[in-house]
């Protein structure tokens, strides 16, 4: 396939989904009624897409979907707007970013030492793992609720914004 | 852009009204629920990861501006969500689990759509199920989220654009690059509906 033709072939799922404007979408039905070899490319898309199509919905939720929901946030969203609090009140408040930074030069190292095998698993925890450190710092971690509220810091800090 | 009725709820929530976030709620949360299922594999999780969503968007109301689409907002917060959640890789061990027998509690009768299948359609759909979600599971992530975004939930590249935070070129490059992919992997379906 020609360097023309394959980008022509990088059109055809946004042709399938009508997503090109007119000038390009002539272009690329021109080049398909001369290339039998995009064509078929575009019968193969399409039949995918239309395999998608008889995917069965997903599974629908238990009964009490919305009372579970208003059970979880009466119970949370106090107890989260509350470690909040605390933390902004703390006298040692100020260890927070501190003790973050040391966390993260320490997953640093860490990560330096086996850099293959940590690195997604760190980059992904390292938000946690200095929200815990910090907090932990700074004694306010007591129950499991409040692990959870740690794992939410940041949206809290933003949300205090 | 026309009147959002979802953006007005959310300004009425930001304002202390409380049934407001709960209308929201009742609207959009067996959606948001559908949508986690794309990433994770047994629905208690998937309605887990919705609630969390719900709980996100009720702690960072404040944030929110109504010169974005209401939806668009909330499909943010959940793709950021369950990308997050693919991350930590602790769900793709999980057996799949049947929908139906989790806890042996029946499904939402309200929520079933259409007449019931057979046997055979039944089993048609799960098996496709599968090779979806293991197509899905093998994706790079950034094309796992727009193939689900355009795909399941309908998104125009525009809105895509705006969910990922990058631009529309890119999401036809992520769409089309997943579709490919797709396609590979739905080969034995193609056709009769059935694999051979």
């Amino acid at each position: 396939m020609s360097r023309r033709e394959s980008h022509i072939a990088d059109e055809l799922t946004a042709l399938l989904d009508g997503a090109l404007d007119g000038a390009r979408r002539a272009e690329v039905e021109a080049h398909l009624a001369g290339c039998a070899g995009c064509r078929a490319e575009r019968d193969r898309l399409a039949r995918a897409l239309s395999a998608l199509a008889a995917l069965p919905p997903p599974a629908a939720p238990r009964p009490g979907f919305e009372q579970r929901f208003y059970a979880r946030l009466a119970r949370e969203a106090p107890r989260r707007r509350s470690l909040l609090e605390r933390l902004g009140a703390h006298p040692l408040r100020w260890l927070v970013p501190a003790t973050g930074l040391a966390a993260a030069l320490a997953a640093g190292i860490w990560v330096r030492q086996d850099r293959q095998r940590a690195d997604l698993e760190m980059a992904s925890h390292l938000d946690l793992l200095e929200n815990y450190v910090a907090v932990a710092s700074l004694d306010v971690v007591e129950t499991p609720e409040d692990l959870d509220v740690v794992t939410h810091l940041d949206e809290l800090r933003g949300a205090r914004r | 852009m026309a009147p959002d009725p979802d953006a007005a709820l959310m300004l009425a929530f930001q304002g202390g009204d409380e049934k407001a976030f709960r209308a929201l709620f009742e609207k959009h949360g067996r959606a948001t629920m559908a949508f986690c299922q794309r990433f994770v594999k047994d629905s208690a999780r998937a309605e887990e990861l919705a609630q969390d969503v719900f709980l996100k968007l009720h702690q960072s109301a404040d944030r929110y501006r109504p010169s974005a689409r209401f939806t668009t907002f909330l499909y943010r917060i959940a793709t950021n969500h369950c990308l997050n959640e693919v991350r930590r890789g602790e769900y793709q061990a999980r057996p799949e689990l049947d929908p139906a027998s989790e806890d042996g509690a029946p499904l939402d009768p309200d929520a079933l759509a259409g007449p019931a299948a057979t046997p055979e359609e039944e089993a048609r759909g799960n098996a496709l199920s599968r090779d979806v979600g293991a197509m899905l599971a093998r994706l790079p992530e950034s094309q796992r989220a727009a193939f689900v975004l355009a795909r399941f939930e309908g998104l125009p590249y525009e809105e895509i654009a705006v969910v990922l935070g990058t631009t529309v070129p890119s999401v036809k490059s992520l769409v089309h690059r997943a579709t490919v992919s797709a396609a590979r992997a739905l080969e034995p379906w193609s056709g009769k509906g059935t694999p051979s």
